[in-house]
């Protein structure tokens, strides 16, 4: 077998030089040199919000209610207290970020992974705050609530769609509404290829749907129904269409998209500009005798 | 950012059937390494705790409390590495292949080396530092430098070696000892510097990366495969995709292109695995004179054996 591929890997040899710079492949987007520096503005993050935590835990303490009920209200406590120890986090890592966005504003591009690159420099920073909080929401009994935490950081989405159980880059993101994301994929908006580091836009229209364990390369935009197949990999800039199915290395069209017409709901979309609102309403696929089981939000006038 | 539950695949060792008197040392290496800490709240409880409750108590406690997971994950590396040593003194680990069987010396003992690591990695994989991850494989033989972020994947705590500025990807997995049919494969893998391994990636025990190559995502290698330094290697088993020219001093505009050609780069993935099939196709008529040659050439050789 290993005679057999070195032999091809010969033939492989001519290539074009052109191609060579051509981005074809992805890679990950593991911050390469962890420095130790930044790892001290972890500890006043964790002790300012646990400094809070331990102001409450100083009232109960004091209390003079029969240790009965103490005890009987120490469990919800305990919950309250990690709601509270991550959510005072969110705040100072926030704060930290907001500081260091005035230094130096986050911004797309190509970069290079030196010491002396001020881009490269900040966005290693800048991950390793946002790596505090989105780690400790993810091992709490309540992982639901990283969507909180990912809007709080600069992802647009809502709590129609999530994403808890795939890794997710938490800048340069925009979600629609009622987006999935399958279990363990990647959703890179940054990627180190060799010696240079790539931040760009990921853009994922409403209904969209990522498969488990794919990974998405920075640029990729998902079109309205799009469906991206388990195992997939998407290059840098792919454009997926509206209303099909993707599958493969490197992903490409598989199908037209089919569920996404048998959908049986009403679809509102609302654009709100500077000036006017307007309000446009799709049906798809209604039984006629179903129709006034939907309740209008303006009260059916439209009919 | 952080490793979901799905993708949870923290430097655990590799999967072993733990043997229940095993259990009894996991045990004994949980309750030991707790101990300082206990000892450490007792003598902070000392120092500032006064008739009247003092409010310095309370402003230095959070910090406390993270000195003292720093030195429950120290004092469990400490005991797990006195008894590694006491263990490797009974049978030195080695290289090769062995029989996955409770009657294999080898075996037994590369189960057991595992459920001593087991309880600090796994601690120094639930906090978000980095750095721990880093001490506690440099403690139990993995050769790395502090700035490799291996953070994100799995990697085996033994038999590895890591050059400088390596990048190992979500979910990579990186193993120097594997589990086939029955038989356990223990060979050192080694990864040089500069080496990006994508998202996903499974690397097998023996495999030797060279300098300044990239793996592309859900690349897989084989056991015992060397990877050439300076190219871009795709697939599974992993070949050469192109020449690795990423290292270079680039002009950015270069750099921008984006891939228009869909099903052409589809083609190029798929001819690296196509080829061997398309060269073997032989017309029938060519095939039978193919076959009798090769029958003619074989019978000969049988004869000047026996003559021999």
């Amino acid at each position: 077998m290993a005679e057999n591929i070195d032999d091809e890997n010969k033939d492989s040899e001519n290539i074009d030089d052109d191609s060579d710079f051509n981005i074809d492949f992805t890679t990950s987007s593991a911050i390469n040199r962890v420095s130790l520096k930044f790892l001290i503005v972890y500890i006043p993050i964790f002790w300012f919000s646990g400094m809070i935590v331990a102001t409450f835990w100083y009232g109960y303490t004091v209390g003079t209610e029969p240790w009965i009920i103490k005890l009987l209200f120490l469990p919800i406590l305990l919950l309250a207290f990690m709601f509270l120890f991550i959510i005072s986090c969110f705040f100072f890592s926030k704060l930290l970020l907001i500081f260091i966005n005035l230094i130096h504003l986050p911004k797309e591009g190509i970069f290079r992974t030196e010491k002396g690159d001020t881009d490269f420099e900040f966005w290693r920073l800048r991950t390793e705050i946002k790596k505090i909080v989105l780690w400790l929401i993810r091992n709490w009994p309540l992982p639901w609530i990283d969507v909180l935490a990912f809007r709080w950081f600069g992802v647009s989405m809502d709590f129609s769609s999530h994403l808890n159980d795939a890794w997710c880059d938490a800048e340069f993101i925009k979600f629609g509404n009622n987006v999935t994301i399958g279990q363990g994929a990647c959703i890179m908006s940054s990627m180190v290829v060799g010696n240079y580091l790539i931040i760009k836009r990921i853009t994922f229209d409403d209904f969209s749907l990522v498969g488990g364990q794919s990974t998405i390369a920075p640029g990729t935009h998902f079109g309205k129904d799009t469906v991206l197949g388990a195992v997939s990999v998407t290059t840098l800039n792919q454009k997926l269409e509206d209303g099909w199915i993707y599958s493969g290395i490197p992903a490409r069209k598989l199908k037209p998209n089919q569920y996404a017409e048998m959908r049986r709901d009403i679809i509102q979309k609302v654009d709100v500009d500077e000036e006017e609102k307007v309000e446009v309403e799709h049906e798809v696929n209604i039984d006629e005798d179903k129709k006034h089981l939907f309740r209008r939000k303006n009260g059916g006038d439209k009919k | 950012m952080s490793v979901p539950n799905s993708m949870r695949v923290g430097p655990f060792c590799a999967t072993v059937l733990a043997k229940k008197k095993y259990l009894v040392l996991y045990i004994f290496l949980i309750w030991i390494s707790l101990l300082p800490a206990i000892l450490e709240i007792w003598w902070y409880w000392q120092m500032l705790w006064y008739d009247i409750r003092p409010l310095h108590f309370y402003v230095f406690l959070p910090l406390y409390f993270i000195v003292m997971y720093i030195t429950t994950v120290f004092a469990a590396i400490f005991f797990a590495k006195i008894l590694l040593i006491i263990v490797n003194v009974f049978h030195k680990p080695r290289e090769g292949v062995f029989l996955r069987d409770p009657a294999d010396r080898d075996y037994r003992y590369w189960s057991l080396r595992n459920t001593i690591k087991k309880w600090p990695t796994w601690l120094a994989h639930k906090f978000p530092f980095p750095f721990l991850d880093n001490i506690c494989f440099k403690v139990f033989g993995v050769k790395t430098k502090f700035s490799n972020s291996l953070f994100e994947g799995w990697v085996d705590t033994e038999y590895i070696e890591f050059g400088k500025n390596v990048v190992v990807g979500q979910g990579a997995i990186i193993q120097s000892s594997v589990i086939i049919g029955n038989f356990l494969i223990i060979k050192k893998t080694i990864i040089e510097e500069n080496v990006r391994i994508g998202a996903h990636v499974i690397i097998m025990p023996g495999t030797h990366i060279g300098k300044n190559c990239i793996l592309n995502t859900w690349s897989s290698t084989m056991v015992g495969q060397e990877l050439e330094e300076g190219w871009v290697y795709n697939g599974g088993p992993a070949k050469k995709f192109k020449k690795n020219r990423f290292f270079e001093d680039i002009p950015i505009e270069k750099l921008t292109k984006t891939v228009g050609d869909i099903d052409g780069l589809l083609k190029k993935y798929d001819e690296q695995y196509v080829k061997r099939q398309v060269k073997k196709k032989i017309p029938l008529k060519e095939r039978r004179i193919h076959i009798r040659k090769e029958k003619s050439e074989e019978k000969p050789e049988e004869k000047t054996e026996k003559k021999d």
